[in-house]
């Protein structure tokens, strides 16, 4: 009876120790993210006071700056929005096709055609972002959305192919072949029956396309400019060698990932699998 | 006539011309989008190109590759990526799986551990780097800075001192990323046959055991994938260093990335910097060739 209870005490301490160790790790990720939220409704002032001012009148006044002031990043909220629609829709329409080939298909130098794509999906941008200057700037394409969109389906595609590849793949191949079958022409078969089977998967791939491009950085701040300027490079807005504005990047800050973040919360039972696809194809079966 | 009924030649001929058609469009664009471009810097590596100083532009065959040898930043730019690269990998995998472990043994709360964890995952690194650089690392008014105040261990200059400097981006990066790897291997630790423990149980073997003979050699695919993963994303890391330190103090944090990329766009000095961009990729491929031939031979 007593050891019983001991043996269930036991349990519980332990339980609960593992819980707390668990939850400081959580609390690292989370916190730098929270603090930033709260920051944005600081004043500068009540940003700089230590000890941390928990409890401060809360102001939006940071949000009417960084919305609708000097250096609103409205504008570069558009311009992320425009560059990363279009190189999403870009990125989809090949992507598809091709996946479906690779994913379903037999024809000659398979194997190869898809380490090519995997190759391509592992080159890092700084090694490639010379040719890209060099190239846009002679064709008179620099700071064009649709330059840089275009640019994006470097890091897009493959990633996007491999992807669908791994969602064309859990198809039943019954299915395919009785659309053969019933005499509609492969082209048909592919649009009426495979495409609606793998909805899902095109709609995770569409929205990790858009994060990443998004999210993009080196591509847009060296080939963007004045016109086209993404959120991400405009989060240096706030910063200048004299001062930096912190409650105003983080404000900033806040407007630039509530896409992504509510994408991520949105889309969480997929992520894992968006993040693993490429090392996963290219390592294993193939 | 039936699809059944067609001999099978021309069906599989069919079957070829079709999938080719629906390749092909994709192939082109990666070929005028990767291949070509990398052809174009082959070539611009063997060439000066100075923005600052045009007229001096023209063809100098291995004068840029051979600059690097007697490159001191060169060197350091490597032994940077070399540290920068390991590190983080090493950091995320035992973190990650330290944590996967211990979450399993809770009975509930995962689904909330999860969302917190494709957090980091999902922010742009230059907004993670700007975020460090002011609210978590800033002296005495970042996050760090406080704590270590509260804790009497005093401010420090977290950003600004070339060693702290090293070990912050390093610790920026693995922030970020090490909930990947938490999530792929509670994923996989979900998946091991429960039956194997009940056996290794009955005889009595201890938790460390039962760790290092069950749960490690079942989980190697997966931690080896995570490890080729971490890697290329490591040695493609730009954004959160570019806007935590910029490379600096010096070139305190100056990975091969932000030196291929400062000499190129700061410094204007495109030939080099193609070359320290070749350098660059053939490190990256020469790395992942030889990870998935390790994969390969298990």
């Amino acid at each position: 009876m007593r050891t019983a209870t001991t043996a269930a005490a036991r349990r519980r301490t332990r339980n609960l120790v593992l819980a707390a160790i668990a939850g400081v790790g959580v609390a690292v990720w989370v916190f730098p993210v929270l603090w930033g939220l709260l920051t944005s409704f600081k004043t500068e002032r009540d940003v700089l006071a230590y000890p941390p001012a928990v409890f401060f009148t809360p102001t939006l006044a940071n949000y009417r700056e960084v919305l609708f002031g000097a250096s609103s990043i409205l504008p570069n909220l558009w311009s992320s929005f425009v560059v990363a629609t279009a190189a999403t829709a870009l990125t989809m329409l090949f992507a598809i096709p091709a996946a479906y080939a690779l994913g379903r298909l037999r024809y000659p130098y398979k194997r190869a055609s898809g380490f090519y794509v995997l190759v391509t999906q592992m080159l890092p941008p700084v090694g490639l972002i010379i040719p890209y200057y060099l190239v846009l700037q002679k064709i008179g394409a620099l700071d064009t959305y649709v330059g840089l969109a275009v640019i994006y389906l470097t890091f897009a595609l493959p990633f996007a192919i491999w992807l669908m590849v791994s969602y064309f793949e859990d198809v039943p191949l019954e299915m395919e072949e009785a659309a053969l079958l019933d005499r509609a022409g492969r082209m048909r078969a592919l649009w009426h029956v495979i495409l609606p089977q793998v909805r899902g998967g095109i709609a995770v791939t569409t929205i990790f396309v858009f994060l990443n491009a998004w999210n993009e950085f080196l591509f847009a701040v060296v080939l963007g400019g004045n016109r086209v300027r993404t959120v991400t490079v405009a989060m240096f807005n706030f910063i200048s060698v004299e001062q930096t504005q912190w409650a105003k990047v983080a404000a900033g800050a806040m407007l630039a990932m509530l896409p992504v973040i509510l994408i991520g919360i949105f889309a969480q039972r997929h992520i894992v699998k968006g993040l693993t696809v490429g090392a996963v194809k290219g390592g294993g079966r193939r | 006539m039936t699809a059944a009924a067609r001999p099978a030649r021309s069906l599989a001929a069919q079957e070829r011309r079709f999938a080719l058609a629906l390749l092909a469009p994709a192939l082109v664009v990666l070929l005028l989008t990767t291949t070509a471009p990398l052809v174009y810097l082959a070539w611009t590596s063997l060439n000066r190109i100075d923005l600052a100083m045009p007229w001096l532009s023209g063809f100098a065959g291995v004068d840029n590759y051979a600059k690097m040898g007697s490159d001191p930043r060169f060197w350091n730019s490597l032994l940077l990526t070399a540290v920068y690269t390991a590190s983080t990998v090493v950091l995320q995998v035992i973190l990650g799986l330290s944590l996967a472990l211990l979450v399993l043994q809770i009975p509930r709360g995962q689904g909330a551990l999860r969302i917190a964890a494709i957090l980091p995952i999902v922010l742009a690194p230059v907004v993670v780097g700007l975020f460090w650089r002011t609210l978590v690392l800033a002296p005495d008014f970042g996050l760090v800075d406080m704590t270590t105040r509260a804790l009497g261990l005093g401010s420090h200059n977290w950003l600004g001192d070339p060693q702290l400097a090293l070990i912050s981006v390093i610790a920026i990066h693995t922030w970020q990323w090490t909930p990947f790897a938490f999530l792929v291997l509670l994923a996989s630790l979900a998946t091991l046959p429960p039956d194997v423990y009940e056996a290794a149980r009955l005889d009595r073997a201890s938790a460390w055991q039962r760790f290092v003979h069950i749960t490690l050699p079942l989980l190697r695919p997966a931690i080896v994938m995570v490890v080729i993963l971490r890697t290329m994303t490591a040695l493609s890391a730009f954004a959160a260093i570019f806007a935590a330190t910029g490379g600096g103090p010096g070139s305190a944090t100056e990975i091969l990335n932000l030196y291929a990329y400062r000499t190129s766009f700061t410094e204007l000095n495109l030939g080099y910097g193609s070359s320290l961009a070749v350098v660059l990729l053939a490190i990256t491929l020469a790395i992942s060739f030889l990870m998935f031939r390790l994969r390969r031979a298990r």
